[in-house]
């Protein structure tokens, strides 16, 4: 227990960053998180030691993730409250009382850009920019090939500079 | 144009460093003589950097004791045979498996019902009847007699006696005068 407890520790922050970039929503980012290490914890004897620990954790978390975003899709109503907790939460930990309007602005636009992509091209996106995962290991997570992740991440990377073109 | 074109194509992978050391020169030439490029360049630089902050910041918020507390709990929570199973079937039966299970179930269904044409004896003697079904517009009985052996199934109309004794009767009684 002590050798989990000390995975937990060192990934509970990536695992929860990742699902919260999928789901823009603290609290089933957090419920989802804990639910990642609840199965870890119970399947880590079909852990191969092929692939490493963190492709194989965020594998599940990325599943979990895509798999409660599909569940909030049923419900436009909570899906709408899902970018307001995120963006409170900015709101809170701004230091600056002017906290650049500009960011906040930018910050509300990604989100709401990164909220119209599907999951599977959020996914990459997140993958890539909170870890700097190589596309070998993106493709490893999500079950794809290199070349698929990379024409994903140029869609999406596309998506988000129009959008946001504006604002930059 | 069409080279700016081309070099927007791999800045990602550029930024990645994903693309092999002669390409990555040429982008890096490039954008030294390209201003365009370059703010193409800026712009995912901070679509980067604001989504990885904004995450960051709310990630940090996040203590590890009262994570791991609530984690304890869920693992020492017992969950009841109900709730196990309907996990287990929710892992099982995800949309794409279900989508197979409506073709399938008829495929079986369909396999159950022509048993009977390829196993001979099979439910012998369970269907095998023969029923009065009831009496058609003409005041004939109906039955129906099935034999399961022969696989044969009769349809018999035929006219009650004593109704026709009485009905036989009745146009003489009330058989106009002239």
């Amino acid at each position: 227990m002590a050798s989990f407890q000390e995975l937990v520790s060192r990934y509970h922050q990536k695992v929860y960053m990742v699902i919260l970039g999928l789901l823009h929503n603290r609290d089933d980012a957090l419920e989802v998180a804990q639910e990642t290490f609840l199965r870890a914890y119970r399947k880590i004897g079909s852990f191969a030691g092929g692939s490493s620990f963190y492709t194989w954790i965020y594998r599940i978390a990325v599943n979990l993730a895509i798999d409660a975003q599909r569940r909030q899709k049923r419900n436009p109503l909570d899906f709408r409250e899902t970018m307001d907790g995120v963006l409170e939460a900015q709101e809170e930990t701004a230091r600056d009382p002017f906290a650049d309007v500009h960011d906040r602005e930018l910050r509300e636009n990604l989100i709401r850009a990164i909220n119209e992509l599907t999951p599977e091209h959020k996914a990459v996106i997140v993958l890539r920019t909170i870890e700097g995962l190589s596309y070998k290991d993106i493709g490893e997570i999500l079950g794809c090939s290199e070349g698929t992740v990379m024409s994903r991440l140029h869609y999406a990377r596309k998506k988000l500079q129009d959008k946001l073109s504006a604002f930059l | 144009m069409r080279d700016c074109e081309n070099i927007r194509e791999s800045i990602g992978r550029w930024l990645d460093g994903e693309l092999d050391a002669a390409e990555s020169e040429s982008i890096t030439a490039h954008l030294a003589s390209c201003d365009e490029c370059r703010k193409a360049r800026q712009q995912l630089e901070s679509i980067q950097h604001i989504l990885k902050t904004t995450l960051l910041a709310e990630a940090q918020q996040i203590e590890f004791l009262p994570f791991w507390r609530g984690l304890q709990l869920r693992i020492g929570h017992k969950t009841s045979w109900y709730q196990q199973a309907l996990e287990r079937a929710r892992e099982t039966f995800t949309l794409s498996r279900a989508a197979w299970l409506v073709p399938a179930s008829i495929a079986v269904l369909l396999a159950i019902l022509s048993l009977e044409s390829y196993i001979p004896g099979w439910r012998e003697g369970r269907n095998s009847f023969a029923s009065v079904e009831s009496i058609d517009a003409y005041g004939r009985n109906v039955a129906l007699l099935r034999q399961n052996e022969s696989k044969t199934t009769v349809i018999w109309l035929y006219e009650d006696q004593e109704g026709e004794n009485e009905t036989a009767d009745e146009p003489a009684k009330s058989a106009p005068a002239f």
